[in-house]
């Protein structure tokens, strides 16, 4: 057994074709409201030859967590294998975690004629919550719980090109540099 | 397609794009369109080739490409003559091939002599460079393939661009090659088993047309009486002739001209299952046509947008139809492979499978007896869909369907992970079988083609040259048979025509038995149900529908090699005079369909300017119908956007974001967002055709049933495409269409 896993999400900018398979398998998946988007795929450079890219990101489940860092009710906790979760029961929706996020991650559901914020909802790379694993309460605040069933994430197992790889960070990490080796100078 | 190989299907298949140096990718957007196939184009690109993407619109697929160049819409023919003749030029052509395989080259030469590159640059607009640096990096990879799609097949000149490319890949030899051919990428799901099944105007089943003969060959397949047949029609003619097409039907509503070509009546009546009405050009002549019917049927899962468009108080009719996850059957893949498709749960609701609709309706007309006597013990006791299966596959030999069977099928589907996903190679217990048993399959012991017109494989294991699909020897006295043999074939022979009852004995040196010379008697490969003919060849390694050459030449057709013809409503003017369209045609698919009278009838591009570009959305299937339902699709693209160059957006007084209204030749106009975007060229402009619920400005959202309204919702650009239909085909020109933008 590997005791320093860490589990994280790769997008291959060179596979990636904005298909959107990964978000909207993600929004099926977990039930998400309109708005609430725990995936994006994003363009850059639209319309430049020869330099556009797409790129899709969610949470990242960085190792030092900026959210975890700035979060004043300490919802945020970081499991063994990296993946990054947090306590909707605990979260005030302050949205300080979206301000020290670089990748825009925490989503917030807005209610109400004065736009209330509603606890803060991201990707859990498909492992649920705090609540009792596969329980009726994880699955209605969190969504699917495929890590404890040793299923990949939704939005990886839909990839249509296999740009969006998930794992630890080994096989992640040997899985790209297989393909770099092969594209060579084609990179 | 057909008229130059033999078959029109995908020659190759999606896996074997990976054994590609180069992939020449024109007219076609498989990042959005093939979302999934698109991997291997890219796992192509990373062990090496070259991706090569000529398109007017910098699609998502062009983002990947190492060469792109942006054509004139219209202009697919000129742009590979450009590189015919480069390539005869620069000696890059397999001459050894041409010469054994080939008929018609010194027609293509003649013609393409014409296109100098100062020439191509001019009708195309793509640099001669460009050009000159694509056609060397395409002729000199090998294996390279081609891949097209609708940005071909939606012009008058459609079937001139497609026969284009396979000269193209006939003169570099890259036909019938691991990682060649023309790969023609299918839209839907099943559309090669439609066209196999003949949902088409022009022909039985398999392709087999409309003559006495094929009428015969099915009602014996079928169980029925010839003269039976014929008292189901209203004259005996009308069994022979070419019937409406998808878009014709509208002129049999509208046009009382179109009558004496449909026995003196015009149509008053319409059943429309699973087809998308509004993915075809002028939606307001199929909703003026609709309203004008005594009888509408929508057989749909969803609310068909038709349904709404037209303004129908009485007299339509929809009938909820099941989804593919509430029955079972056979679903024929882009590369000709079929797989079987299991029910997941029972239809919900009220809605029912399309079979039991139809057999409803041939009960209440009254000829189910009939329709279903080839089935199970021809009493109405039969499997479904097992012995529906049964019965196409064993009255299909044109395409050779006798060794797809239920069985094969369900064992292959229940055991995909035993072929390898590029070759598509069984392995185990399926050693032998190609995934899918990709047509032709010729019997129960064959693999199944993975590659049409290879000749280096023998026939068992789906080897093949180019089909002897019309007289082995050419008008002008040239031989039309192949001069290499199929490997491994006994006989020696190389070229043959055919196999029939007459020649049989000859091309395999086998006698038949009496009784095998009784049961085959006028019969051919295609029409011996007893597959004595097929199975005599095969052990003699010889391919049934024969060996020969293919051809650059179509003696028989208006363009008998493909001519550049600027499209009906050019943005050229200039250019007409010396590539006009068409005459006029008289009865095309039964209607009256215009061509240089609608090309002559004024300047249009003086007040038409632009030209609008249409496509699909990633998110968005077809007209969008059932995907605009669908609320996380409808969020990714909850509304049609209009893709302007900043510069020209900003000359028209526009700000990103600004609505404006687009005005087609038609006098119709659309209101939509406009979105300042680079994809585009400064005079062309683009925006998904894969909307409705709002037509010419007006929300008709109230016309859908309460409930069942789509979340995305917004003009569909097929309301002001410009008119214009294929010569051969009557494909809509929704390609080339010309447009003035103004601030809304």
């Amino acid at each position: 057994m590997t005791t320093n896993v860490k589990m994280e999400f790769y997008c291959d900018d060179k596979r990636c074709i904005d298909c959107h398979g990964c978000d909207v398998a993600c929004k099926e998946a977990h039930h998400l409201p309109v708005g609430v988007n725990r995936r994006r795929v994003v363009t850059l450079n639209e319309g430049i030859i020869g330099k556009e890219k797409f790129i899709s990101i969610a949470c990242q489940h960085c190792i030092d967590a900026p959210c975890e860092q700035v979060c004043p009710v300490d919802c945020f906790y970081i499991r063994a294998d990296g993946i990054v979760l947090h306590d909707k029961e605990k979260c005030i929706g302050c949205g300080y975690c979206l301000y020290a996020c670089p990748f825009g991650a925490p989503q917030f559901p807005v209610s109400g004629i004065y736009g209330q914020r509603g606890a803060m909802d991201k990707c859990t790379m498909c492992a649920g919550g705090p609540e009792e694993t596969h329980s009726e309460a994880e699955a209605k605040l969190y969504g699917q719980n495929r890590i404890a069933e040793g299923k990949v994430p939704v939005c990886a197992a839909m990839c249509s090109t296999k740009a969006l790889v998930v794992g630890d960070s080994a096989s992640v990490s040997n899985l790209i540099t297989t393909r770099v080796m092969r594209r060579g100078s084609n990179l | 397609m057909a008229n130059t190989l033999g078959y029109g299907g995908m020659t190759n298949h999606l896996g074997d794009i990976q054994n590609s140096k180069c992939v020449f990718i024109i007219g076609a957007n498989p990042a959005v369109a093939h979302p999934v196939g698109m991997v291997h184009i890219l796992r192509a690109k990373e062990l090496g080739a070259k991706i090569i993407s000529v398109d007017p619109h910098y699609s998502r697929t062009a983002t990947k490409a190492d060469l792109y160049a942006r054509i004139r819409p219209g202009t697919d023919i000129a742009f590979m003559y450009g590189m015919i003749r480069y390539i005869i030029k620069n000696n890059l052509h397999d001459k050894e091939y041409i010469k054994n395989r080939v008929y018609g080259f010194e027609e293509t030469i003649k013609e393409a002599e014409h296109y100098t590159p100062e020439v191509v640059e001019d009708i195309t607009g793509v640099p001669a460079k460009l050009m000159i640096e694509i056609t060397e990096t395409m002729a000199r990879a090998k294996p390279a393939t081609l891949i097209y799609n609708q940005g071909l097949t939606q012009h008058s000149v459609g079937t001139g661009n497609t026969r284009q490319t396979a000269i193209l890949q006939l003169l570099l030899g890259n036909l019938g090659k691991p990682g060649g051919g023309c790969n023609i990428l299918r839209g839907h799901d099943n559309v090669q088993g439609a066209s196999d099944m003949s949902n088409l105007a022009h022909s039985l089943p398999g392709y087999y047309g409309l003559s006495e003969g094929a009428w015969k060959y099915f009602c014996n397949n079928w169980k029925v009486d010839y003269k039976w047949m014929q008292s189901r029609f209203k004259t005996p003619e009308m069994l022979h002739k070419t019937g409406y097409s998808v878009a014709t039907w509208r002129f049999g509503v509208l046009e009382e001209k179109n009558a004496k070509n449909n026995s003196g009546t015009m149509i008053r009546g319409m059943m429309n299952i699973g087809s998308g009405l509004s993915s075809i050009s002028l939606t307001d002549v199929t909703k003026k046509a609709m309203e004008k019917l005594e009888l509408c049927v929508i057989v749909d899962p969803y609310v068909n947008d038709m349904a709404a468009i037209a303004d129908m108080k009485n007299d339509l009719f929809m009938l909820p139809a099941a989804s593919q996850i509430e029955t079972s059957g056979t679903v024929t893949a882009t590369n000709r492979a079929t797989q079987w498709r299991n029910q997941v749960i029972e239809p919900m609701y009220e809605c029912k499978t399309d079979h039991e609709i139809l057999f409803e309706l041939a009960k209440r007309i009254g000829f189910y007896d009939e329709m279903v006597r080839a089935m199970g013990d021809g009493k109405g006791n039969f499997k479904w869909p097992e012995d529906a299966t049964r019965e196409y596959t064993q009255a299909i030999r044109s395409i050779g369907l006798q060794g797809v069977t239920p069985e094969r099928l369900k064992a292959q589907s229940d055991n995909w992970h035993m072929f390898d996903t590029k070759t598509l190679r069984g392995k185990g217990p399926f050693k032998g079988e190609y995934f899918g048993l990709p047509w032709p399959c010729w019997s129960e012991k064959h693999t199944g083609t993975p590659i049409l017109y290879n000749i280096d494989a023998p026939v068992m294991e789906g080897g093949m040259g180019f089909r002897t699909r019309w007289t082995p020897t050419a008008p002008n006295g040239e031989s039309l048979l192949s001069e290499v043999a199929l490997e491994g074939t006994k006989s020696g022979v190389k070229g043959h025509d055919h196999i029939t009852a007459a020649n049989i004995e000859a091309l395999t040196g086998v006698k038949l038995t009496d009784k095998e010379k009784e049961i085959v008697k006028g019969k051919t490969w295609s029409t011996d149900t007893s597959n004595i003919l097929v199975d005599k060849a095969l052990a003699a390694g010889l391919c049934p529908f024969g060996n020969g050459k293919a051809r650059t030449h179509v003696w028989e057709w208006i363009d008998q090699v493909p001519k550049h013809r600027e499209p009906l409503h050019s943005p050229r003017p200039d250019l007409i005079a010396k590539y006009p369209t068409y005459k006029d045609k008289e009865n095309h698919y039964r209607a009256f369909i215009q061509y240089e009278s609608r090309q002559n009838e004024k300047v249009w591009a003086k007040e038409f300017p632009m030209q609008l570009l249409t496509g699909r959305l990633v998110s968005h299937l077809g007209t969008g119908t059932e995907s605009r339902a669908a609320i996380y699709l409808a969020e990714i693209a909850p509304e049609p956007l209009l893709e302007i160059h900043p510069d020209k957006g900003l000359e028209l007084g526009l700000r990103d974001g600004d609505m404006v209204w687009i005005y087609g030749t038609n006098g119709l106009r659309i209101k939509v967002k406009s979105k300042f975007s680079l994809r585009v060229g400064y005079d062309t402009a683009s925006m998904p055709y894969t909307f409705s619920g709002v037509f010419q400005g007006e929300s008709i959202v109230g016309r859908y049933p309460k409930g069942l309204e789509p979340y995305a919702l917004g003009e569909g650009s097929n309301t002001i495409i410009s008119y214009g239909f294929d010569i051969v085909t009557t494909t809509p020109e929704t390609k080339c269409t010309l447009c003035r933008i103004e601030k809304a």
